[in-house]
């Protein structure tokens, strides 16, 4: 499903170039569920946008679904991303304005689904993740566990293909976090792939296989058993 | 989609009342500002566009030479219209329009009322419906009389008005054939009945003179027929005045209906604009003033962008477009923009009527009109365009991998485009301000310029009825019962000039010249009557000197323009050859307008022509027992007729109402402008003092007293105050001088009015700014720190 060749990005400022990634190979494929692992600072948050069309990577080449989309501009690759890929945050990111309901139903909203059809999926992936009781309330009113559970509804409502999760569990307690990561595998076992970034060894151990990076370069492969 | 943006744009206006009340106040403030104005512009462009035939509708005007420069004015002569109407086969129609003010009395009802004279074609030249009688036939017999509706009324109540008879001036009785619907607010017209013009021709007994070409006193309308250019009929209809006369150097020239209102001002012949330049001038204010409130609501947005940073963030990653951003931020000022409008709506409907006093018009809202709501809703999405463009765009181009990290920090407070739209209205509300200083300081000036004569207690009145026959009676009498001290009749009102004349000729006149002259006609006692001051000579006094029929009084602007060294005794020959003896000269008075020189006067002694009788009331009475004795004395010698009286100091005073209207709305706007501005820098010192609470908080922990911390955040806010006003000051000044250019009679622009101005917004920002500062600064840092 993805496929990378010496993925290069770099940040300058005026007096200093960082490189985050540094001639990155990787290749996922469909149905993995991928953790990947390494210091703060090793290139993980930016491997992830990149991935995920937030960003895109200076040097090299990315291949989404047998698609180069390296140099894709911004509206190309905000319309792959809102059809294919679905997110999960360390810190949810809901909108404080709108009701549980009303942020899962966002991405149906942008992918254009009719009115009633946005009702009923999303009622099913809310019963899914066993917060329809919350659905009139606000992310304010929900514990963290329940927030995420609400991110994690709006990435899977759309049905995407790819779930890309920046330390979903990093400010979620472990039996919350569990929860959660047994929702992600559930996902998984479904078809859907799931690239995870973590922390946590722990979480980790959930994947099929870890990828270890420094400095901005994969240093070890662990495959799962 | 559009349910979900008005779901959210709806929770983020209640989420954060406060701003959402200064972005709606300021916005709806704006708009009800740029609305009044409009309607104010919309009915100046609409005046007499309404006639059916208002393209091919004329007003006759003359254009000659004298004082030295190329004059144009719009009275003609009598005969004109005829020969308009035989000789030339473009016209249409004509018609003659003059003044009428009669005595109406019907049944006990005695009534003054302002009419004109007019031809029979009036009432099918312009469009001003009869509701009752014919408009063809309606005013062709001299005895025949056209009301108003609410003249009608006056006269008649509910009755029907049609067939009724009308005593007019105790003499004549009128049959009302025409009932016409009231004048609309946007003509130049305004009359409260039409009278025929044979009946002018009667009274104004004016016989042969009537056909002179030579006395321009009434105004004459044409139409054109259909397809007849204006170049071609002028071309035409430049020498009809030559070629009915000995009168050579006078040119006639048409000037069309859709640019008598904003377009007649004239200059050495030409055409140069007008009222035009007023509307021009609000229109540009109108424009600003929604500008202003427009940038209100672009820097709060903008200012409050990390709050919302996130949502972009969010909406961008599971799939929003920026164009979808941009459409829900429009749609939010758009949705803004429409309550703030129909509070406005609102403010105009409740401030109409202070308006109309103050612009002398009567505005209305025009509720049942679809039109009206169709221009309105296009203001509306305008002002949300204007509004939303800048913080959509800006918003919008979020990079969702930076807000969504936390690590966001919309750009700071430095951010420049912000300072920039802070700086716009500043400036805009300085020019303002120091305009208005300068327009009452004019004012101000020109009131307080000596008149040349007594205004105090000097009153006069309209010599209406039997007054002019029971003249000396009643001069006789108002001295003797003490009402007054000094009685004298003139041709005009000593705050008017009614007529004035080249036709004057004195030893070392050069040949060619052609000097106009203010003419004013007296019995005697003027200069007591008046309380003028003789330089040389002596006042005209028939009954002291038989001859004084043929005396005459100058000026010094007379005098000085005439070049006569010894004028006392010189004799001045007039338009009929008659010799005129110079007795007197008197001090400059100011006659006409108080922003001009004194012109050149010629006061002459009794002849056939007064109109007006003029007292000065006795001091050693209280005025309303003077008025009261007064009043007796006309009411025994003119009966049928109310006693008016009018008071010199308030008629002069009248003389400034333009200038007063200019400066009251000036002052209102700036007053409007500075508020919104001001508003708008509440927001967003509120705003920074929120967003630098930590800032402050380390501030206050490493020692910084509440002042220091204070002053600091003052200082930015009111650096940018500074630099609009460095902006502002050659703009006004610039401005005001060209303003000022069309006084002869006015101040110069002194240092000061800026330094008011300086003080003045500095004041006003500096208590805006610093409430929030000083709240700020007093937060406890042990509080502000942990929060964070």
């Amino acid at each position: 499903m993805i496929k990378i060749t010496n993925l290069e990005k770099f940040y300058r400022t005026e007096e200093v170039e960082t490189i985050a990634l540094n001639k990155l190979s990787m290749h996922v494929d469909t149905g993995e569920f991928v953790a990947i692992m390494g210091p703060s600072g090793c290139g993980k948050s930016t491997l992830l946008n990149i991935l995920g069309m937030l960003d895109d990577p200076d040097e090299g080449s990315y291949v989404f679904n047998d698609i180069e989309v390296a140099h894709f501009n911004e509206r190309k690759r905000a319309d792959l991303r809102k059809h294919n890929i679905g997110f999960v945050f360390q810190s949810f990111n809901l909108i404080d304005e709108l009701t549980v309901f009303e942020n899962v139903e966002l991405p149906l909203i942008y992918t254009g689904v009719s009115a009633a059809e946005r009702v009923k999926r999303v009622e099913e992936v809310l019963d899914k993740m066993q917060i329809m009781h919350r659905r009139n309330h606000y992310p304010q009113q929900l514990s963290g566990g329940q927030q995420q559970r609400v991110a994690i509804a709006r990435a899977v409502v759309n049905k995407p293909k790819l779930i890309l999760a920046d330390e979903p569990t990093g400010n979620l307690d472990s039996s919350n976090g569990n929860d959660v990561m047994e929702l992600l595998t559930d996902l998984n076992e479904q078809g859907t792939t799931i690239i995870m970034v973590t922390h946590s060894e722990h979480d980790a151990r959930y994947s099929h296989r870890i990828i270890r990076l420094l400095d901005g370069q994969t240093v070890m492969e662990n495959i799962m058993v | 989609m559009f349910k979900n943006y008005l779901k959210i744009t709806w929770r983020n206006l209640m989420k954060n009342k406060g701003f959402t009340a200064i972005n709606i106040a300021g916005l709806a403030v704006g708009m009800a500002s740029a609305a009044l104005i409009l309607f104010w512009v919309q009915n100046e462009v609409s005046y007499d566009r309404f006639h059916t035939k208002a393209d091919r509708l004329y007003n006759m005007y003359n254009r000659s030479r004298f004082d030295g420069k190329l004059w144009c004015w719009n009275t003609t002569p009598e005969p004109m219209r005829k020969s308009l109407k035989q000789d030339y086969p473009q016209v249409d129609q004509a018609t003659r329009v003059t003044d009428a003010g009669f005595l109406f009395t019907v049944g006990e009802k005695h009534l003054t009322m302002q009419g004109n004279f007019v031809d029979n074609d009036f009432l099918t030249m312009f469009s001003f419906p009869l509701i009752k009688g014919d408009a063809k036939a309606a005013l062709n017999v001299m005895k025949n009389i056209v009301l108003t509706e609410s003249t009608a009324k006056r006269l008649f109540g509910n009755d029907d008005a049609m067939g009724k008879t009308i005593k007019i001036d105790s003499v004549d009785y009128f049959t009302v054939t025409g009932v016409m619907k009231d004048l609309p607010n946007n003509t130049r017209f305004k009359f409260d009945y039409l009278l025929p013009w044979q009946y002018y021709d009667k009274i104004s007994n004016k016989g042969s003179e009537s056909a002179n070409w030579g006395n321009n006193d009434v105004n004459t309308y044409i139409t054109l027929k259909p397809g007849v250019t204006e170049d071609f009929f002028n071309s035409r209809v430049k020498n009809i005045t030559r070629s009915h006369s000995d009168i050579k150097d006078i040119d006639v020239f048409v000037h069309p209906a859709k640019k008598w209102r904003l377009y007649s001002k004239f200059e050495e012949g030409k055409q140069v604009g007008g009222k035009i330049e007023v509307i021009t001038l609000f229109s540009v204010i109108a424009a600003f003033i929604l500008l202003i409130a427009c940038i209100n609501f672009m820097n709060l947005s903008t200012a409050r962008s990390e709050k919302r940073a996130k949502e972009v963030g969010i909406r961008k990653v599971v799939g929003a477009g920026k164009s979808s951003l941009i459409a829900q931020f429009m749609g939010e000022s758009i949705l803004i923009s429409l309550i703030s409008g129909a509070i406005a709506l609102l403010i105009v409907q409740l401030s109409l009527s202070g308006f109309n006093n103050l612009t002398q018009k009567q505005l209305f809202i025009p509720y049942g009109s679809p039109s009206f709501w169709l221009i309105f809703t296009g203001f509306i999405v305008f002002t949300g365009l204007l509004a939303g463009s800048y913080p959509a765009l800006y918003l919008s181009s979020f990079a969702p991998v930076k807000v969504l990290k936390g690590t966001f920090k919309a750009a700071n407070a430095t951010f420049s485009p912000r300072k920039i739209l802070v700086v716009t209205q500043f400036t805009f509300a300085i020019v303002l301000i120091i305009s208005t200083i300068i327009v009452k300081e004019q004012l101000d000036y020109a009131q307080n310029r000596e008149t040349g004569y007594a205004k105090n207690k000097l009153v006069y009145t309209l010599m209406t009825g039997e007054i002019s026959k029971n003249y000396n009676l009643i001069r006789n009498e108002l001295v003797i019962s003490g009402a007054a001290a000094a009685v004298t009749k003139t041709s005009a009102p000593i705050t008017e000039g009614w007529s004035d004349t080249w036709d004057f000729s004195w030893p070392g006149k050069h040949e060619g010249d052609k000097i106009d002259f203010n003419v004013f006609n007296t019995d005697g006692n003027f200069t007591k009557t008046m309380g003028l001051k003789i330089i040389d000579g002596r006042d005209i006094d028939i009954t002291k000197y038989p001859g004084d029929s043929t005396a005459i009084m100058l000026n010094e602007a007379a005098v000085k323009v005439m070049g006569l060294k010894n004028p006392v005794g010189q004799i001045v020959l007039n338009g009929n050859k008659t010799k005129l003896t110079v007795v007197g000269v008197v001090k400059d008075f100011v006659l006409q307008s108080p922003y001009d020189p004194v012109k050149q006067m010629v006061i002459q002694g009794p002849s056939a022509w007064f109109n007006v009788i003029h007292f000065k009331l006795n001091d050693n009475l209280s005025t309303a027992q003077s008025l009261k004795l007064a009043e007796g004395v006309f009411k025994k010698y003119n009966p049928e007729y109310p006693f008016e009286p009018h008071f010199v100091d308030e008629a002069y005073g009248k003389k400034f109402q333009d200038e007063q209207r200019i400066g009251t709305l000036a002052s209102l706007f700036a007053g409007l402008t500075v508020f919104i501005s001001c508003l708008g820098l509440f927001g967003l010192a509120t705003y920074m003092a929120q967003n630098r609470i930590k800032e402050i908080g380390v501030r206050k922990v490493l020692g910084a007293s509440v002042m220091r911390v204070t002053t600091m955040l003052s200082k930015d806010f009111l650096k940018l105050v500074g630099i609009a006003f460095a902006i502002s000051v050659p703009i006004s000044w610039y401005l005001m001088s060209q303003w000022l250019q069309k006084y002869s009679y006015r101040v110069e622009i002194s240092v000061w009015v800026f330094v008011a101005a300086a003080l003045l917004t500095t004041l006003i920002s500096i208590l805006t700014v610093s409430t929030q500062a000083v709240k700020a600064a007093l937060a406890n840092p042990v509080k502000s720190l942990r929060s964070e």
